[in-house]
C-alpha cells in the first residue's frame, strides 16, 4: 500500500475521533477550540499510522515468521518502548494539554498520559501486528492455492499430450505401411501420399501444443485425412461433410474429429466392400457445438463389452480429453442407429478464441 | 528451349528434380550446383531462364543467391521456383516474385504446374508496362495470391479462381480441382482484383467472368450463372444486368 493512503487514512480516522470529542464536549457545555482537539487527535493518529507503516515495512516479514517466543522478547518489550515514545512526543508537543488540570510540569503531565494513553497505544502496536500476521497467513493461503490450480493445470495438460503422442504414431506407421504397399504398384499414388502426409505433419507441427485450435484447422486436418482415406477406399465410400461456417473459428480440442473417422473406418467401413458412406457434421446447437459422425458397415455387435476394450485407446482418449478440457460441460455418445449404421456424437461448449485470427493470404501484383 | 539450373546441397533432392524434369521436353539442364556461392557463379556463367533454389544451403541461403544476382547487372535475373522443406520463407519469396514455392517433399503434378508457370512467364513476359500503367491510375490489382492451405504453400494467380464463396468470416476460392479456404473478407477481396475480370454477382459470391458460360434464368425467377466448369452460382436481381451487359460487351 502506499504510504501516503495509508497515513492520511489514519489521520483523518484521527480527525472523526476529534469531530466526536468536540461534539460531545460541546454537549456537556464546554468551549473548547477545535483545532487543539483536531491537532492532537490527528498527532496521535499520524503516530500511530507512522508506526504501523514502519513497522509494516521494517518488521513485516519478521512479524509473519515470529514465533511465540520473539513475541515475549522481542514485540512486547518493543511495543512498550514505542508506546512510551509516543506518549513522550505527544506530551512534549502538547503542552497545553490535558486541558482544565493543574499540572504544570512536564513530568506531570507525562504521568497522567502514561496512564490514560499508554494502554491504547500498546493495544494499537498489538492490533497492526496480529493484522500483519493474518495478512502474512492470508497470502501464503492465497499463493498456496494459485500453487495447487497450476499444477492441476500442469498435469491436466501433460496428461493431454500424452494422449495426443498416442495418437499421431499410431496414424503415422498406418499411413507409412500404404505407401509402401502402394510404392510397388502405382509410384504416382505413393508419392501424392507422401506429400499428403507431410501436409499433415507440417499441420501439426505448426500446431505445437496447443490443446485448443479453431475448428477450421481441424477441418483442414480432416479434408486431409479423408483425402488419403478416399484413395484407399478408392470406389466404395460415399463422403458427406457439413461443418457450419458460422463454427469456423470456434475452439475444439486438437485431434478430435480424426480418431472419431479412423475409428469408423477401422470397425465399420473397412468391413464391407461397396457402398460404404460416412457423413461428418459439425452444427450450432444453441450455446453448444454437435460434432456428429455417422458411417455405415457393421453396427456394434450385440453385447459388445466397454467401449475402451473394442474401440481401441482413440475413443477413450477422447473421452478423458474432453473431461480433461471442459469437465461436465461435454458428452459423448457412440449408439447403433440400425443395424448397419452406428453414430458417434459429441457436444462441446461453444468457446471462441479471444485473440481475432489474422488473415492468412498476401496480395502481390508483377 | 528453357535452361535451368538446380541448386540443392542435397544429391538425392537434385536427383529428384533431374528426374522428373526429364518427363518436360523444353527443359533443358544445364548445371547443377551444391552451394550459394557456386550457384552464383553457375548462374553467372550460364544466364539460365530458369533457377531452382534451395533455401537452406550450407554457405548462404537463396535469398541471398538471389541478392547476389540482382546486384549482377550483366545478368538477367532468372525465374525461381524454390524447393525446400521449410515453410517460413514463402511470404518472402513470394515478395521477390519468384515463381512458386514447392514444399518438400513435392509431387510431378506439383512441379508441372509450377513449371508451366515459368512457361507462361516466358512466352508473355511481365506485363511490365500495364501493371506500371495500372499503378498509375492508382489502382493495383492483385495478380497472385499466397496462402497456406492444407498444409502447402500455394502463389494462385488470380487467373486460375473461378469464384468466390463468402462463409462467415472467410472466403472459399475455387481454383482448380479443389477449394481454399482463407480468412478475408468479400468486401476487401473484391477491392483487390480487377473489376475487368471478377464480378460480384451476389452478396456472397464473386465470378471470374473468364469462366462464365452463360447466365440462366430459373423458373422461380431467381437467375444463376453457370461457369464452364459447370458449377452454379446464384446471382442477385440487382447485378444481372451488369452482367449481362459486361458478357456481350
Amino acid at each position: 500500500m502506499n504510504p501516503a493512503i495509508f497515513i492520511s487514512a489514519s489521520v483523518l480516522l484521527g480527525a472523526l475521533f476529534a469531530l466526536a470529542q468536540w461534539i460531545s464536549l460541546r454537549h456537556m457545555g464546554y468551549h473548547v477550540h477545535p483545532s487543539i482537539i483536531l491537532e492532537a487527535w490527528g498527532f496521535q493518529f499520524l503516530a500511530s499510522g507512522v508506526l504501523c507503516w514502519s513497522l509494516w515495512r521494517l518488521l513485516g516479514p519478521q512479524i509473519q515468521r515470529a514465533s511465540i517466543r520473539s513475541w515475549i522478547v522481542y514485540f512486547l518489550p518493543l511495543s512498550i518502548v514505542i508506546s512510551v515514545a509516543e506518549v513522550m512526543a505527544f506530551v512534549l508537543l502538547f503542552p497545553g494539554l490535558p486541558m482544565n488540570r493543574s499540572f504544570n510540569t512536564y513530568r506531570e503531565r507525562l504521568t497522567f498520559y502514561l496512564y490514560s494513553d499508554l494502554f491504547e497505544d500498546v493495544v494499537i502496536f498489538w492490533c497492526a501486528f496480529f493484522l500483519f500476521r493474518g495478512v502474512g497467513y492470508y497470502q501464503r493461503y492465497r499463493e498456496n492455492e494459485r500453487a495447487a490450480a497450476q499444477l492441476e493445470i500442469q498435469l491436466a495438460n501433460a496428461q493431454i499430450s500424452a494422449l495426443r503422442m498416442q495418437l499421431n504414431p499410431h496414424f503415422l506407421f498406418n499411413t507409412m505401411n500404404s505407401i509402401s504397399s502402394l510404392m510397388r504398384i502405382d509410384i504416382d499414388a505413393a508419392d501424392t501420399m507422401l506429400e499428403q502426409l507431410s501436409c499433415l505433419m507440417r499441420i501439426t507441427l505448426e500446431r505445437g501444443d496447443a490443446q485448443l485450435i479453431s475448428l477450421r484447422d481441424e477441418m483442414e486436418f480432416v479434408e486431409l485425412y479423408l483425402a488419403m482415406q478416399a484413395r484407399r477406399y478408392a470406389g466404395r465410400l460415399e463422403q458427406d461433410l457439413y461443418f457450419d461456417p458460422e463454427l469456423y473459428d470456434a475452439l475444439v480440442p486438437a485431434m478430435l474429429l480424426q480418431p472419431i473417422i479412423e475409428n469408423a473406418f477401422v470397425h465399420g467401413l473397412s468391413k464391407i466392400d461397396s457402398g460404404g458412406t460416412l457423413s461428418v457434421e459439425v452444427r450450432r446447437n444453441g450455446n453448444q457445438m454437435r460434432v456428429c459422425v455417422k458411417n455405415s458397415g457393421r453396427g456394434l455387435s450385440p453385447g459388445a463389452p466397454s467401449l475402451a476394450n473394442r474401440h481401441g485407446v482413440g475413443l477413450a482418449n477422447i473421452r478423458s480429453r474432453l473431461k480433461l478440457h471442459y469437465g461436465e460441460d461435454s458428452s459423448f455418445s457412440m449408439v447403433e442407429i440400425d443395424p448397419k449404421n452406428v453414430q458417434v456424437s459429441v457436444l462441446l461448449p461453444l468457446q471462441f478464441s479471444p485473440d481475432a485470427f489474422e488473415p492468412a493470404a498476401r496480395y502481390g501484383a508483377q | 528451349m528453357i535452361r535451368a539450373v538446380l541448386a540443392d546441397d542435397e544429391v538425392l533432392a537434385r536427383q529428384k528434380l533431374l528426374q522428373l524434369l526429364r518427363e518436360e521436353q523444353d527443359i533443358e539442364i544445364v548445371g547443377e550446383c551444391a552451394t550459394a556461392s557456386e550457384t552464383i557463379q553457375l548462374v553467372n556463367l550460364t544466364k539460365p531462364e530458369l533457377l531452382f533454389l534451395d533455401i537452406r544451403m550450407p554457405d548462404m541461403d537463396g535469398f541471398d543467391v538471389v541478392g547476389a544476382l540482382s546486384a549482377h547487372e550483366t545478368v538477367t535475373m532468372p525465374h525461381i521456383i524454390f524447393t525446400t522443406a521449410y515453410d517460413q520463407y514463402a511470404v518472402r519469396a513470394f515478395e521477390i516474385h519468384a515463381i512458386d514455392y514447392l514444399l518438400k517433399p513435392f509431387t510431378f503434378e506439383r512441379l508441372r504446374s509450377a513449371v508451366q508457370r515459368v512457361r507462361e512467364r516466358i512466352v508473355a513476359p511481365e506485363p511490365d508496362t500495364s501493371a506500371r500503367a495500372i499503378e498509375l491510375n492508382g489502382a493495383q490489382y492483385t495478380t497472385r495470391i499466397v496462402f497456406k492451405s492444407r498444409g502447402r504453400i500455394l502463389f494462385l494467380p488470380v487467373e486460375d479462381i473461378r469464384w468466390i464463396r463468402a462463409e462467415e468470416n472467410y472466403v472459399r476460392i475455387y481454383a482448380g480441382g479443389e477449394s481454399h479456404l482463407l480468412r478475408e473478407t468479400m468486401g476487401h477481396l473484391e477491392g483487390r482484383l480487377d473489376p475487368q475480370t471478377f464480378l460480384r454477382v451476389h452478396r456472397s459470391s464473386i465470378v471470374n467472368l473468364r469462366y462464365v458460360k452463360e447466365v440462366r434464368s430459373e423458373p422461380d425467377g431467381e437467375a444463376t450463372v453457370g461457369l464452364i466448369s459447370g458449377e452454379k452460382v446464384g446471382m442477385s436481381r440487382s447485378y444481372r444486368s451488369r452482367i449481362q451487359r459486361l458478357l456481350h460487351k
